[in-house]
């Protein structure tokens, strides 16, 4: 027999009701319907009461109540206002609701918050470098024509060394010989003393052709471009060089006396120029005209090159003829001065060459690219600044993810009252791009605090305001959306993906593994652990070049350099009398300007070596110790024409024994003489250049043909201020008008690492700021850890667990990813480091405690960060943790 | 034409007010039915209690759940003061209307 099914109402029907309506809300209806076909059922048969419901259910499908609720999905009669997704109401709730969560996590919205600030002003004052980088030289109108003359110099050996330099005879040459060059430019600087009334002043001018104002965009805002330098007593300040000598912009007619071979000539101003933008490789305060040189120095050598020529070809100009063409021009243009220098032993070959205007900036393959810089920098630069942004972004979302886990009954409540799935990814994504938002406020903020530090880090004077271009507040904006939008989207789908009833009835918890929080901190730790290894061994590489025993001693060493003493011979021996006579003053070496090589006999071998002229006071100021032999002397007066000293460098590479007493062929150039000189001394090495260059053999000589124009000034420590004074005035004395100038040798060779100094400096700042934001990401994940094992620890606790277990308990997890990013980061930073030391000549040993000390900072450091969270849970009595539910 | 309603609008307005806490659906319709003899269709009826309720002369809320109905709630219904005014004018016009025609409509032989 078969049971009675209880009577129900037509399913077909409702079925169709149902679908018919769709979303509309019809609860009431269907009781109506419902409970009509009920009391149908008591008064008749139950066909009947079928037949019933289906006439009801056809009557209401085409109803204007049907209709009218269908239209608003939502509709709800009760209230008379309709209800869009965003209400007035809705948003203050939700503003509510953020604000309750921000604040009830303080700490988690703290590292959110500081995390993307920090690292969206990285990413700001980068995008600022990295912009000012690759516009360089940009804003020439004929850019595009503009090339730099290049010159490669291959030595008989085949070693090259390339220069973005030339002597002044290349650009008339080239001009007048190759069609496809329209104009050329010479720029040459020079530090001249200007005169103004009775002041007197020391200014880096430069010298240029007469087209330089048509050449280059460099509006003038008083002055005709074509003719501003056309006279040869003309000069054109920049607008702040006239601001600084005036006080005025409108000093057209002006004149300043300025020092040129040792007269002053008056010069008249003639023009004004705009200041120089930021982002160009040629920067003037001061323009004179280029044929005041070609008078008063007119000079047809081809080898000398000195300062750059820049050209102006046809527009599609085939660079590789002109190159070719000028190869010609050379050989037969310079074809007397190329065998008088192969008589004289110098055989390398030039080979000139262009090189595209704009890009020469982001270029270090030439010596001489004014303001040249390493495309290194801004890689490694943007390459931190994303590093940093990327952490920070997955921290946020990492850290959103598991904070709304705790919000998972709020989220469940929403969508049991109605709320829609849409409503909920807008309340999330709406969340995140609010704190997106007052992150990138307070990223604004701090980058303009901080702007003044980067611009000296940098070596720049940028603004903010320069950020001010469509295309860069494009992208400032797409990277805050897109920042926002990785940041909220993923909990904003996941989460409203919890099923509400899981939310409601069993605690939603993240799976156990979570692999993406876990992948963060092996990779934060992994690029903390390489800048940490990176950093520790820059310091002990800068350490070791700055401390190395350089084989002299530069302390309370001064060192002046002459100008005029190298022209003339008398000068140098006044000066040395007059310094000597200078109360504090212990030793006083004259010695030769340049540093210059030529290659030397001895032992059958030409030894390419350095040539130091010195006299019998150098090696005692400098406090240099004599391997072997005697010093120079007054005692031998055959010293200066007959004996030499070498270093040991140089005894080593002509493989002799017993050096002194044995000759070298010393200066094979017609008119020194080929003479055959006695060694009479060997001198220790000692590193004159920085620690980048091998220690180079050299020659000491005391042959009175060369000029001295550099003294090295040994001076006791008492009272230096009052001795460099007197030593002043001495100078004064011979040369009135020349500017003093003077430096201290233990700071000079300091500076020889400025550019490690900056590294340094980087390096320490991005391993900070990383160490930083990994530890407040970790910081984070540990405080959420144990807030969800808080019954865990409670339960443990009451059995008898320590704190130092709990502690280690909750350490272990963490200790193991930090570890598993060390390994991953050690050999990498091997590379790295290893690549960066072989710049250097000397150079640290790779050692291994390094990397250990490294790891063990990374581990105290997350370790303190993990403690502080762990070690408060496990003081926690443990009733409050488990008395409420 | 404003505040005038139409026949089957003031007997289902009229029934609202008669059955007090209790007007909802169902109620209505079996109330109406039973009065005037008549057979109404859900559909109908709610249509005109959607329009009145456009006009505002009702005003509905729904009940609380009740095990009836599958735990379907009521709506229930009731009437407001534009909805008494409008009854007003109704009756209004009827009485001056019957007050005209004394004479001829009297029942009585």
């Amino acid at each position: 027999m078969k049971r009675q099914p209880t009577p129900s109402p037509p399913r077909l029907a409702t079925k169709l009701f149902e679908w018919y309506c769709g979303n509309a809300s019809v609860e009431d209806l269907r009781g109506d319907l419902e409970e009509l076909f009920y009391s149908n059922l008591e008064s008749g048969s139950f066909k009947r009461a079928q037949l019933k419901y289906w006439q009801q259910v056809l009557s209401l499908l085409p109803s204007y109540a049907l209709k009218k609720r269908k239209r608003r999905p939502g509709f709800n009669p009760a209230s008379r206002s309709p209800s869009p997704i965003l209400t007035h109401g809705m948003v203050h709730h939700y503003l509510i609701v953020a604000f309750r969560n921000l604040r009830r996590n303080g700490t988690n919205s703290f590292i959110n918050i500081t995390g993307l600030s920090i690292s969206l002003a990285c990413c700001m004052l980068l995008l600022l470098y990295t912009k000012d980088e690759t516009t360089y030289d940009r804003f020439h109108e004929k850019k595009d024509e503009l090339y730099q003359l290049t010159v490669n110099r291959v030595e008989q050996s085949g070693n090259g060394k390339k220069f973005a330099m030339a002597a002044m005879i290349q650009g008339p040459s080239f001009k007048r010989e190759i069609p496809e060059i329209e104009e050329y430019v010479r720029v040459r600087n020079q530090q001249l003393t200007i005169k103004k009334a009775n002041d007197i002043f020391i200014e880096t001018v430069s010298w240029v052709d007469g087209n330089f104002f048509s050449v280059f965009t460099f509006p003038l805002i008083a002055g005709n471009p074509k003719t501003v330098l056309s006279d040869i007593h003309s000069i054109v300040l920049s607008e702040e060089t006239a601001r600084n000598y005036f006080g005025s912009i409108d000093v057209m007619g002006h004149t300043l006396d300025i020092e040129v071979d040792g007269r002053f000539e008056t010069f008249s101003v003639s023009g004004i120029a705009r200041n120089c933008p930021q982002n160009s490789s040629i920067k003037f305060s001061m323009v004179l005209p280029f044929h005041y040189m070609d008078e008063v120095h007119p000079d047809n050598g081809w080898h000398w090159v000195s300062f750059p020529t820049y050209f102006l070809l046809q527009s599609k100009a085939n660079v590789l003829a002109v190159s070719s063409k000028m190869a010609r021009v050379y050989e037969t243009q310079a074809k007397q001065e190329i065998d008088e220098m192969k008589i004289m032993g110098y055989g390398d070959k030039f080979i000139w060459g262009l090189q595209p205007f704009p890009t020469m900036h982001l270029n270090t393959e030439f010596e001489g690219t004014p303001e040249a810089s390493d495309p290194i920098y801004a890689y490694i630069l943007s390459g931190i600044a994303l590093f940093i942004l990327i952490i920070a972004c997955i921290n946020f979302i990492n850290l959103t993810v598991a904070q709304s886990i705790k919000r998972g009954k709020e989220i469940g409540i929403r969508k049991v009252i109605g709320g829609q799935r849409t409503q909920l990814i807008g309340q999330f994504l709406g969340e995140s791009f609010t704190l997106c938002f007052v992150a990138f406020v307070l990223a604004i903020l701090l980058a303009q605090s901080t702007l003044p530090f980067f611009n000296d880090l940098a070596n720049k004077k940028l603004s903010l305001s320069y950020l001010l271009d469509w295309k860069l507040v494009t992208g400032i904006i797409g990277l805050l959306i897109v920042t926002g939008f990785a940041a909220g989207f993923y909990p904003a789908l996941v989460l409203s993906g919890f099923n509400p009833v899981t939310a409601l009835y069993n605690r939603a918890t993240s799976s156990g593994k979570n692999y993406l929080a876990q992948s963060l901190v092996v990779i934060q730790f992994a690029f903390a652990a390489f800048l940490i290894i990176s950093t520790l061994f820059i310091y002990s590489q800068f350490n070791f070049l700055t401390k190395m025993d350089l084989g002299y001693n530069d302390r309370n060493l001064i060192e002046i350099t002459v100008g005029k003493a190298i022209m003339s011979k008398p000068f140098s021996h006044l000066l040395k009398t007059g310094f000597s006579n200078v109360p504090g003053v212990e030793v006083v070496a004259p010695r030769n300007v340049g540093r210059f090589s030529g290659p030397t006999h001895a032992n059958e071998r030409e030894i390419m070596a350095v040539y130091e002229h010195v006299d019998e006071d150098y090696l005692p100021a400098l406090q240099i110790p004599l391997a072997a032999g005697r010093n120079f002397s007054k005692d031998f007066p055959a010293d200066s024409i007959h004996s030499v000293m070498v270093n040991e460098s140089f005894v080593k590479e002509a493989g002799w024994t017993d050096p002194v007493g044995k000759t070298v062929d010393f200066m094979n150039i017609p008119g020194w003489g080929n003479k055959k000189i006695t060694v009479v001394g060997v001198v220790k090495d000692y590193h004159f250049e920085s620690l980048k260059e091998k220690i180079k053999p050299e020659v000491f000589t005391y042959e009175p043909k060369l000029p001295l124009g550099k003294f090295l000034v040994r001076i006791n420590r008492f009272d230096i201020p009052k001795t460099l004074k007197s030593l002043e005035d001495t100078y004064r004395k011979v040369l009135p008008y020349d500017p003093f100038q003077y430096s201290f040798k233990d700071e000079l060779n300091y500076n020889a690492y400025r550019t490690e100094a900056r590294w340094k400096l980087i390096i320490t700042i991005s391993s900070i700021l990383t160490i930083f934001i990994s530890c407040i990401g970790l910081f984070g994940l540990t405080a959420l850890s144990t807030e969800r094992r808080t019954k865990e620890i409670g339960i443990r606790k009451i059995l008898g667990a320590s704190a130092t277990q709990i502690v280690a308990l909750i350490s272990q997890d963490f200790v193991r990813l930090i570890l598993i990013g060390f390994v991953i980061a050690t050999p990498l930073v091997w590379f790295a480091i290893h690549a960066w030391l072989q710049s250097f000549a000397y150079r640290v040993n790779m050692e291994l405690w390094i990397f250990a000390f490294a790891g063990l900072l990374a581990m105290l450091v997350a370790l303190l960060t993990i403690g502080v969270q762990a070690l408060k849970s496990a003081l926690t009595n443990p009733v409050n943790s488990l008395r409420s539910e | 034409m404003k505040g005038y309603i139409g026949e089957f609008e003031e007997l289902v307005l009229l029934t609202i007010t008669s059955l007090g806490d209790h007007a909802y659906g169902v109620a209505v319709k079996e109330d109406i039915e039973k009065r005037s003899n008549r057979r109404i269709s859900l559909g109908a009826l709610h249509s005109t209690i959607t329009r009145l309720e456009e006009k505002g002369l009702i005003k509905s809320w729904l009940g609380e759940p009740t095990r009836e109905r599958g735990g379907r709630r009521k709506r229930f219904f009731e009437i407001t003061y534009q909805g008494k005014v409008a009854l007003h004018h109704v009756k209004e016009l009827r009485d001056d209307l019957w007050k005209l025609s004394k004479a001829t409509l009297s029942l009585a032989k």
